[in-house]
């Protein structure tokens, strides 16, 4: 006889709204796995997407995504030269929040050599990569855009003339590719007015030498503005047969430069900043299925404790053990059961609502209906201990 | 045929000065289709017998005998007496408050012994409808208790006892929560059990206008069992 199911048969009103609230919890625990994959894959897909042979950045530099790296625009010549190299690309990659189509945009922009260096999107959905170089642009479709908007950054208006989904900015942005130079200027153009009075500062403070000529400080002036020739990485592609981890240390020793390769990018990400992030997740998802557990434990035990009279009843006419740690135990899993399946549901159906990737894993979310079996086991003990412990005695009398 | 002999039976609670006799030598014997009745003020050791009688309670001193099986003897339980198991397939428990599982319709609870022994399916369902017809309680067999009267919980509880064909049949002041007319029913359906299933019944009851038509009816006070008083009708 299926006791449990009679049980809760008679308090469904009671075990639906456990099975809501607690199924709630289980949607946010799966919410919560789906949102730490999905953060891993938004922080590795630009790397596994670009994938060169090898990243080269700044000495000592965790870079470019992990870490802000600054090289100069030709050292990728540098790296070129160097023997067994096929390719070396500079590339650009920052973080900007501009105005989009009347909308206050965080996104994040890639400078690549669009005449067949490495580093730009590789699979166009829509439209067709940049053939020009400026004033063209490749956006994620998050940036809210579609093939021919013109996006203004900066002095400028880009044309969009392709859009694609394949990577993502690490933060989970929209991604925009931009020629390397156009690049340069959204991230290094200042305001004019702020160009002028810089140019004014330094030509005052040439003027006041007393070794300069006002016409030489004049000449001065423009080799002493800022350089924007920067890049944040050289994209590497290397010769067939040639040997990795000897060019990287080539370029460490003679161009005092860091060179990594996408397995130790990808590795500089999960170890740096996505770290912390799964660290945080781990612990919100341990504490929200210890507060599942135990809040089923609360209501098996209200349920066991409902029921006192009748387990000594059945005690008394004989019921072994086994038939009253079945019934408590059945409704446990039931709660828990059926809660889950209720998170999964609401999860499964809802995950595109939210703002950042939720990548929902099957290997995840049978690994937490095992836990949640354990806890749902586990939650029946406090019920149980009481239920065996009853006297069947307790029956007796008025 | 002798269904329970208790010979001597005491039961001590505490020790030293705290020392309390609920039950001192007593001496009982129910044989099959006999109906007996326990009568006796609250504090008298009703209970404490009944729990003894029931294989619940371990008895301190005395022998019990059931079913032609020694199931306690001085030293304690016989090993290999299963008491649970005895009381599953042997005793039938009629209560008080009648005591029927509350998420479980009249039909399940007279089922649940049953599924306890083993017996289900069809054998089962033709076993639960023949008993709820002999209590006349068939129209009612998939109502909740809380949707049934006094007196029909008691039918119930009756047919439930009747389930596993006890032996025994125990009923804990089966009437106290009836009023007198439905009590009078209730025990003369106990009186037509014995009689026709050839169970034995013990009845603890302090209600003495209900135990007219008992084979036997013993009184107990301060833990001892004072006298065997035949009801006239019996003796007649």
């Amino acid at each position: 006889m299926h006791l449990a199911f009679y049980d809760l048969k008679q308090h469904r009103g009671r075990f639906i709204a456990t099975v809501f609230g607690v199924g709630l919890l289980f949607t946010i625990v799966q919410a919560m796995n789906g949102l730490y994959r999905g953060n891993i894959y938004e922080g590795l897909a630009l790397i596994n997407a670009t994938n060169p042979d090898l990243w080269v950045v700044e000495r000592y530099r965790g870079g470019p995504f992990n870490e802000q790296s600054t090289v100069s625009g030709f050292y990728h010549y540098s790296v070129k030269a160097i023997p067994g190299v096929e390719k070396a690309s500079p590339f650009i990659y920052y973080t900007v929040e501009r105005p989009v189509a009347d909308k206050s945009r965080h996104f994040s922009i890639i400078g690549y050599d669009v005449f067949g260096g490495l580093g730009g999107p590789q699979k166009i959905f829509a439209g067709r990569n940049i053939e020009h170089a400026h004033y063209e642009m490749v956006a994620h479709p998050k940036l809210g855009v579609h093939v021919g908007d013109r996006v203004p950054l900066g002095l400028h208006a880009y044309t969009v003339v392709g859009l694609t989904k394949e990577a993502i900015s690490s933060d989970g942005e929209a991604l925009v590719y931009l020629s390397l130079p156009d690049a340069q200027e959204v991230l290094y153009q200042r305001d004019n007015e702020e160009i002028r009075n810089q140019r004014e500062r330094l030509l005052r403070t040439l003027s006041s030498q007393s070794y300069l000529s006002p016409n030489q400080a004049d000449k001065l002036l423009a080799p002493l503005q800022s350089d924007t020739h920067i890049i944040n990485a050289i994209l590497v592609r290397l010769k067939p047969g040639a040997d990795r981890a000897e060019i990287a240390r080539l370029i460490d020793k003679w161009l005092y430069l860091s060179a990594y390769s996408t397995e130790d990018e990808l590795q500089l990400m999960l170890k740096g900043r996505l770290a912390s992030m799964a660290k945080q997740l781990l612990l919100f998802r341990t504490l929200l299925l210890i507060i599942s557990v135990v809040i089923v434990s609360l209501v098996v035990y209200t349920f066991t404790m409902e029921k006192i009279r009748s387990i000594a009843v059945m005690k008394l006419i004989g019921a072994p053990d086994r038939v009253i740690i079945r019934m408590v135990m059945e409704q446990s899993l039931l709660l828990t059961i059926g809660a889950f399946l209720f998170g999964l549901m609401l999860i499964q159906n809802t995950y595109q609502l939210f703002p950042r990737t939720i990548l929902l894993v099957s290997g995840d979310t049978l690994f937490t209906f095992i836990i949640a079996f354990a806890g749902g086991i586990l939650a029946s003990i406090l019920g149980l201990w009481h239920a065996l412990k009853t006297q069947p005695a307790m029956a007796l009398g008025g | 045929m002798e269904i329970l002999r208790i010979e001597g039976l005491t039961k001590v609670f505490g020790s030293g000065r705290l020392e309390v006799r609920a039950l001192q030598d007593i001496n009982l014997s129910v044989s099959k289709g006999e109906l007996v009745a326990l009568l006796g003020p609250s504090g008298s050791g009703k209970t404490t017998l009944l729990l003894c009688i029931s294989l619940i309670l371990e008895p301190t001193a005395g022998k019990v005998v059931f079913d032609g099986q020694t199931i306690f003897q001085k030293d304690g339980w016989e090993g290999g007496a299963d008491m649970r198991r005895l009381r599953r397939e042997k005793v039938g428990f009629i209560f008080q408050s009648h005591n029927l599982i509350p998420f479980l319709t009249a039909r399940q609870n007279v089922l649940l012994p049953l599924s306890l022994i083993g017996i289900k399916g069809k054998e089962a369902e033709t076993r639960v409808k023949e008993l709820l017809e002999y209590m006349e309680i068939a129209d009612r067999a998939d109502y909740l208790p809380a949707l049934l009267s006094g007196g029909e919980q008691q039918r119930v509880s009756i047919a439930r006892a009747l389930a596993n064909n006890a032996r025994l049949i125990l009923a804990d002041e089966p009437t106290a929560a009836l009023d007198t007319g439905r009590g009078t029913k209730v025990m003369d359906m106990l009186k037509r059990i014995a009689r026709e299933n050839q169970s034995a019944v013990i009845v603890v009851t302090h209600d003495e206008r209900m135990i007219e038509g008992f084979d036997h009816v013993y009184h107990l006070k301060d833990g001892c069992l004072e006298r065997n008083v035949m009801p006239e009708s019996v003796n007649e």
